[in-house]
């Protein structure tokens, strides 16, 4: 892979992509493999809010990955991945790297920073879900904000739990067993300075659980914010028409077969980067029917709205969706 | 005047209700038919809820230091509830919005709209007028003939005045 990267033309393909030499492969867990990046003749790399990723190409496709420094402009940027054996490749394509291969990456993308008024930060991280609360952690005792971390991982298996002790003291409570995990953020949950914030990243059923209880305990939604992983399993869809405003094309969408796949066979260029409804750049203006929404990108109020879709996953209620492309 | 756009609050005619999923509640209520709404509010907070309930004539500096102590003391789940003059309400909201509260934990009942608070950006002092908006009303601070727009800022309260004749040859 190195081979095909080293080429200028490579390099220049896609512009403001960052080129980036694995400097340091560490193996913090069984499972769980951290990369060190950096610029292949050194220098700093852009600095960024906690909590951000960078989008890496895997190979034939693109995933995002946390960066878990504090996000002051280092040499070195740091992303851990759990090997998912029955994922899509992303993870094994990145436990294959090794130290000198060198792999593109978009600049760091923030979609989960601490909100700068809250007056405590409670941060809950499940299994690999830590590593953009490692971010956060770091940015807070770095700019010594208030915080607390509740950290529920598999007995044994807790990635960077020696770090994370040293780092927050008796502001970490880890957790090897969910149901204690769980009591302890339901019992975090339910007693909090006004002016908290909840910030979640792991396994959706524990999202859920934060937002279920958090809803039930009087936290407004604004006050929650959580990061997924991915897009939960998606069904194929039923088939509809998209109508191109502009050209007045017609583009079937089979079942199976994703808008955005439709569009890119119809030659329509529509930029993307995750593909699984989480980053936000596929987002399509809508001029009539009603689109079937299934990422995790718009909020409420702009999925009522209905002028907009994210093309990669999302579908429509109606036979035919007229687009503004 | 930017009408579409504007940040002069739309306050809605109709009164809200309790935040159901609201643990504790604090009302204020400023002027007789103030602390008559945050009356009916009180009996319709959802039961085993503890609500406080404060009464002023206006939003002067104690009430809005018992505001302060209150916010200061509340958990998350706590509500805020506001109910009379516009004058009154933007002058508590101002305090709970600068000390962290979300516009999702604050409703508002607004009595009357008659009487604003002006801020002049020249000297900076705040009058008290009942001039509407798009009309002038001298600065108690600088004597200026202010303008007073059609904006309210959140944190301050008040409704921003400029020079009237600011751009005509002295």
């Amino acid at each position: 892979m190195t081979a095909t990267l080293t080429a200028p033309d490579a390099l220049r393909a896609d512009d403001g992509r960052l080129v980036l030499e694995v400097a340091g492969v560490v193996d913090e867990v069984p499972g769980v493999r951290t990369l060190a990046l950096r610029r292949p003749g050194g220098g700093l790399l852009p600095a960024h809010p906690a909590g951000s990723h960078v989008v890496l190409d895997c190979g034939d496709r693109r995933n995002a990955y946390s960066l878990t420094g504090d996000g002051s402009a280092a040499d070195e940027y740091r992303v851990s991945v759990l090997l998912c054996p029955g994922g899509g490749g992303g993870s094994a394509f990145v436990h294959r790297l090794a130290v000198g291969d060198v792999v593109t990456a978009s600049r760091p993308r923030s979609a989960f920073a601490p909100v700068s008024t809250a007056r405590h930060h409670l941060l809950i991280a499940g299994g690999i879900g830590i590593t953009p609360m490692l971010s956060h952690a770091r940015a807070a005792v770095r700019w010594k904000r208030s915080f607390e971390l509740l950290y529920g991982h598999r007995p044994g298996a807790g990635a960077y739990l020696d770090e994370l002790r040293g780092l927050c003291g008796d502001r970490l409570a880890a957790h090897g067993s969910t149901a204690e995990m769980l009591a302890a953020v339901r019992a975090a949950l339910a007693d909090q300075p006004l002016g908290t914030h909840v910030y979640v990243c792991g396994p959706a059923p524990l999202i859920a659980f934060v937002e279920e209880t958090a809803a039930e305990l009087g936290w407004p939604g604004e006050r929650v914010h959580a990061e997924r992983f991915s897009a939960a399993d998606l069904d194929p869809g039923e088939p509809f028409t998209a109508r191109l405003a502009r050209s007045g094309t017609r583009v079937p969408v089979p079942s199976g077969t994703s808008l955005l796949v439709a569009l890119e066979r119809a030659g329509v260029a529509v930029p993307n980067l995750c593909r699984q409804g989480v980053c936000g750049e596929c987002r399509v203006p809508v001029r009539s029917g009603r689109p079937l929404h299934r990422d995790l990108y718009l909020s409420e109020t702009e999925r009522a709205a209905g002028d907009s879709v994210m093309c990669c996953v999302s579908r429509s209620v109606d036979d035919e969706l007229e687009l503004d492309l | 005047m930017g009408a579409e756009h504007t940040s002069v609050p739309r306050w809605g005619s109709e009164r809200p209700a309790p935040d159901p999923s609201a643990r504790t509640v604090l009302l204020v209520g400023f002027g007789a038919r103030g602390c008559a709404i945050t009356t009916a509010w009180s009996a319709d907070v959802p039961g085993g809820r503890p609500v406080e309930v404060l009464a002023a004539d206006d939003a002067d500096e104690s009430v809005l230091a018992v505001l302060t102590a209150r916010i200061a003391g509340a958990r998350v789940g706590w509500r805020l509830m506001l109910a009379g003059p516009e004058v009154d309400v933007l002058a508590a909201r101002a305090v709970a919005l600068r000390a962290g509260v979300l516009d999702a934990e604050i409703r508002c009942a607004v009595t009357s709209t008659d009487r604003k608070r002006v801020y002049c950006p020249h000297c900076r002092t705040t009058t008290a007028t009942t001039a509407p908006v798009g009309e002038e009303t001298p600065c108690d601070g600088c004597g200026r003939r202010l303008h007073v727009y059609a904006h309210v800022s959140r944190r301050a309260g008040a409704y921003l005045g400029f020079m009237a004749d600011a751009e005509e040859v002295a």
